[in-house]
């Protein structure tokens, strides 16, 4: 009986101590909460520095989304071509196709024999009669052809050794055309592999400064603000309140800051992006693949800059407050 | 109530000590002056009273509380037992007269109850009944100073130290403070007050401790106020 006792005393105890915690966190929300709509000045400005950063960071990620899928296309009109004898059988053709697909540098591979190479011929040069004529000449022949779309335009390597060590290749090859990769095309291809890469290299790098530039300035806006606001965590501190209690106000403002400015900088990002994607398009940028990305998954993007506001503004609160929060 | 044994504070090596070797005794429910010039180590007494600071050796005890044992995590619990006012009031700008009270209770973990019924009787003890609801920017320096000392009182603390409470108020205010410490003297609360008022001195006909240079140089049981 007194067990029993005991036990529903210490549950007592325990359902208090919970309800007491609770009502403390309930306190903190609703400082930090009261405290964001009476410093409506200090709030307005620093959302809005929130949501110049969290632009920013959608900014830099769209960016190099757009860039990648723009290389992506630029890196399959480059295919290397590796151009056969006009008499080559298709038999021969599609079994170098299989061969060629089996290389682990290979992307794809297409094969087109004399008379797809014609009909391609014929197709790319409707509008120009003169090359059309060219056709019907019989010295002029159109030889078969592998087209080989790589993995990375800038490794050749495997490519390069079975074009000149397999024998089915080399019996079939076309002596008067040798392959795209070899020759002057060579530097072509791989000044436009150059190029993909210093792009790619660029945009992460840019897109990381601005991320951090972004949040060093937020960090310093929550900082000013925690700044003008020193004495009222030093009184906290001499009537008693514990850290998190001086702390969690503070954190919840930020964390709001965070909420309302990744609406707002998505909701602005997701437009800018529509409003200029025709213009995008005109320049050859490939922006629909990013355009279907962020509108399937809206909520998604919605959910991980609100989630990335909140982090930037609990981080910079807590890193503001500590110092001042020192027994 | 409060014991200070052979107390020392220096803040930097080569500087002269804050306070110097300081013992003192004050008993429960007793109304302490603290005089001084500026720089006698008043200051740092509270401070060391507070927890603020740590002291460089001695012992300090406060309501059976020994600082020498006392951890970090149990500072803001001692300070829930210490009332303090300050002669820039230090209240929250952004909360009522009522929220300012309020939250010297709520940091404890009071409940909306206790504190709906606690909160208007400090109000008015300290004369502010009508203007709970008022900010302090909306107050006379006597009014806000009430609201201080309303929040330091509310949790019934054993100690009241107030530095300057009358530092920024005209004589007619600065005898309201006084006058309002005195009537929570009489409820039992331990004063410790610092003025630079020789009149409230004077007149008080109290206990007067004088520190100089960091040392006690004077413990009248009714003092006066020495230049």
């Amino acid at each position: 009986m007194s067990a029993k006792k005991k036990l529903s005393s210490k549950e007592l105890t325990s359902k208090k101590h919970n309800r007491r915690r609770l009502l403390t966190l309930w306190r903190v929300v609703r400082y930090g909460t009261d405290s964001f709509v009476r410093n409506s000045w200090l709030s307005v400005a620093a959302t809005a520095v929130m949501t110049i950063t969290l632009l920013i960071i959608f900014t830099a990620f769209i960016t190099q989304n757009i860039l990648t899928d723009t290389i992506n296309d630029l890196q399959n009109k480059v295919n290397m071509s590796i151009y056969l004898k006009t008499d080559t059988s298709d038999k021969v053709g599609n079994e170098l196709k299989t061969e060629l697909s089996k290389l682990s540098s290979v992307k794809s591979v297409t094969y087109c024999n004399a008379d797809c190479g014609r009909t391609q011929y014929a197709k790319d040069n409707a509008s120009s009669p003169e090359d059309l004529a060219a056709l019907t000449e019989a010295t002029n022949q159109i030889p078969a052809t592998l087209k080989v779309s790589l993995v990375n335009i800038n490794d050749t390597s495997q490519l390069e050794k079975f074009v000149a060590e397999n024998k089915l290749v080399k019996d079939h090859l076309d002596a008067d055309h040798k392959p795209s990769f070899a020759g002057e095309r060579r530097n072509t291809i791989k000044t436009i592999g150059r190029a993909v890469n210093f792009a790619q290299a660029i945009g992460l790098v840019a897109g990381i400064v601005f991320v951090i530039i972004s949040s060093l300035i937020i960090f310093n806006t929550i900082r000013m603000a925690i700044f003008n606001r020193k004495e009222e965590i030093q009184m906290m501190k001499l009537i008693g309140a514990d850290q998190s209690f001086i702390r969690g106000p503070f954190l919840i403002e930020a964390i709001i800051y965070g909420f309302i400015a990744a609406f707002i900088a998505t909701g602005l990002g997701i437009w800018a992006l529509y409003a200029s994607s025709k213009t995008l398009v005109s320049y050859q940028i490939s922006v629909q693949p990013t355009i279907n990305l962020v509108t399937i998954y809206a909520p998604i993007v919605l959910t991980a800059m609100v989630g990335i506001g909140a982090i930037i503004g609990i981080v910079s609160s807590l890193l503001a407050t500590r110092r001042y929060l020192k027994l | 109530m409060i014991l200070l044994d052979r107390v020392t504070k220096t803040y930097n090596k080569d500087s002269k000590p804050a306070l110097d070797r300081v013992s003192l005794f004050i008993e429960p429910r007793e109304f302490v002056i603290l005089v001084g010039t500026s720089g006698a180590g008043k200051s740092t007494l509270f401070k060391l009273l507070t927890r603020e600071e740590k002291p460089t050796s001695g012992k300090i005890v406060v309501g059976g509380i020994d600082y020498d044992t006392l951890k970090d995590s149990h500072i803001p619990m001692l300070r829930r037992k210490i009332g303090v006012v300050f002669q820039d009031f230090k209240l929250l700008p952004q909360r009522t007269v009522f929220e300012n009270i309020a939250f010297a209770l709520e940091i404890a973990g009071m409940t909306r109850h206790e504190i709906k019924s606690t909160v208007p009787k400090v109000i008015e003890l300290v004369g502010l009944t009508g203007k709970e609801k008022q900010f302090p920017h909306q107050l006379a320096g006597g009014e806000r100073q009430r609201v201080a000392i309303a929040r330091a009182v509310v949790r019934q603390p054993k100690i009241l130290i107030a530095d300057e409470p009358t530092g920024n108020l005209d004589p007619r205010h600065s005898w309201d403070i006084i006058r309002l410490l005195e009537k929570i003297n009489k409820y039992g609360t331990t004063v410790l007050l610092t003025t630079h008022n020789a009149e409230i001195v004077n007149k008080l006909k109290r206990r007067v401790i004088t520190l100089e240079h960091g040392k006690v140089t004077g413990d009248q049981a009714v003092g006066s106020y020495r230049q």
